[in-house]
């Protein structure tokens, strides 16, 4: 289905990007309708009890996981290397993480290691021109080698 | 999920269907010989044959291999994203993983880009470290190969 919205889901996604370039997770979050899912793929922590994975709701686990990136990696950036659009609403976007480790991040201590790191992000804007659902692949593989950490779990 | 004939989407599906049927002279007719290939996970960038070459390594490995497209999204810019989840059970070494017997199964990005009803372009995005986590691999430097 064709979307009409006020702003263009690229211009959304810039302003998306932007914001969380500034290390502002208030305004990152302003872009996201109240219900949006969000879907981080390879966040999966296997605890003795549990499997905490990266799947909720933005205003939840991904505000969560946003602020804790940003604390982690105080220097956090992005860069938006390409960007596609489809006239369902939908963004796919390729971005480039980067930052320099200054604190733990989950089961990683920090050694003031620097990880640059690809993405994929995509993004579905609704009708009222909010993004309502956010996934993103990347590989833990190469991040964790770059933060000096070799244990897969 | 099929398109019209020769859209990208019809293209990106044609490859993945192809796949789906173990059929990797059928995907890659549709894969320009100058394609540019990047598979993020395994850090290898060039043509298609390091294309071929992973999915050919993956039937090996996993004899009853099963893609399941998740969501097709056709951009207006001739590029399409396929995801997908790779599943199938170990039987030989992958990708530097030991045969353990293992059930995989992984969420995968591939990013098609389409000129004129071919592929121009294929990049794969995925989370190795899960990947290993399923294969039983407990040490990033304890693989067979980087």
């Amino acid at each position: 289905m064709t979307q009409t919205l006020e702003k263009a889901p690229a211009e959304i996604t810039a302003e998306f990007f932007a914001a969380y370039r500034k290390h502002d997770v208030p305004a990152m979050a302003d872009l996201c309708a109240d219900n949006a899912d969000f879907h981080y793929l390879p966040v999966e922590i296997w605890g003795k009890q549990r499997v905490v994975r990266g799947d909720g709701k933005v205003h939840g686990i991904g505000r969560v996981i946003w602020n804790g990136l940003i604390t982690a990696f105080p220097d956090l950036s992005n860069e938006v290397t390409s960007l596609s659009t489809a006239t369902n609403g939908t963004v796919v976007a390729e971005v480039t993480l980067s930052g320099t480790q200054a604190t733990p991040w989950g089961v990683i201590a920090s050694k003031g290691q620097q990880f640059t790191l690809p993405h994929l992000f995509v993004l579905h804007m609704n009708a009222d021109g909010l993004i309502d659902s956010v996934t993103a692949y990347w590989d833990n593989a190469s991040f964790y080698r770059q933060l000096g950490h070799a244990e897969v779990d | 999920m099929t398109g019209s004939p020769g859209t990208p989407a019809s293209v990106a599906d044609d490859f993945v269907t192809a796949l789906q049927e173990g059929d990797l002279d059928g995907a890659f007719g549709a894969v320009s010989p100058a394609a540019e290939v990047v598979i993020h996970p395994t850090g290898q960038a060039g043509g298609p044959a390091i294309a071929r070459e992973f999915f050919r390594e993956a039937l090996t490995a996993f004899p009853d291999l099963m893609l399941t497209v998740t969501r097709r999204t056709a951009c207006g810019n001739g590029r399409v994203l396929i995801e997908l989840s790779l599943e199938g059970t170990q039987a030989a070494d992958f990708l530097g993983a030991i045969n353990q017997e293992k059930h995989l199964d992984i969420e995968q990005a591939w990013l098609f880009t389409t000129a004129d009803g071919v592929i121009t372009a294929i990049t794969g995005y995925w989370d190795q470290n899960k990947l290993y986590r399923r294969l039983a691999v407990k040490r990033l430097d304890r693989i067979a190969i980087a």
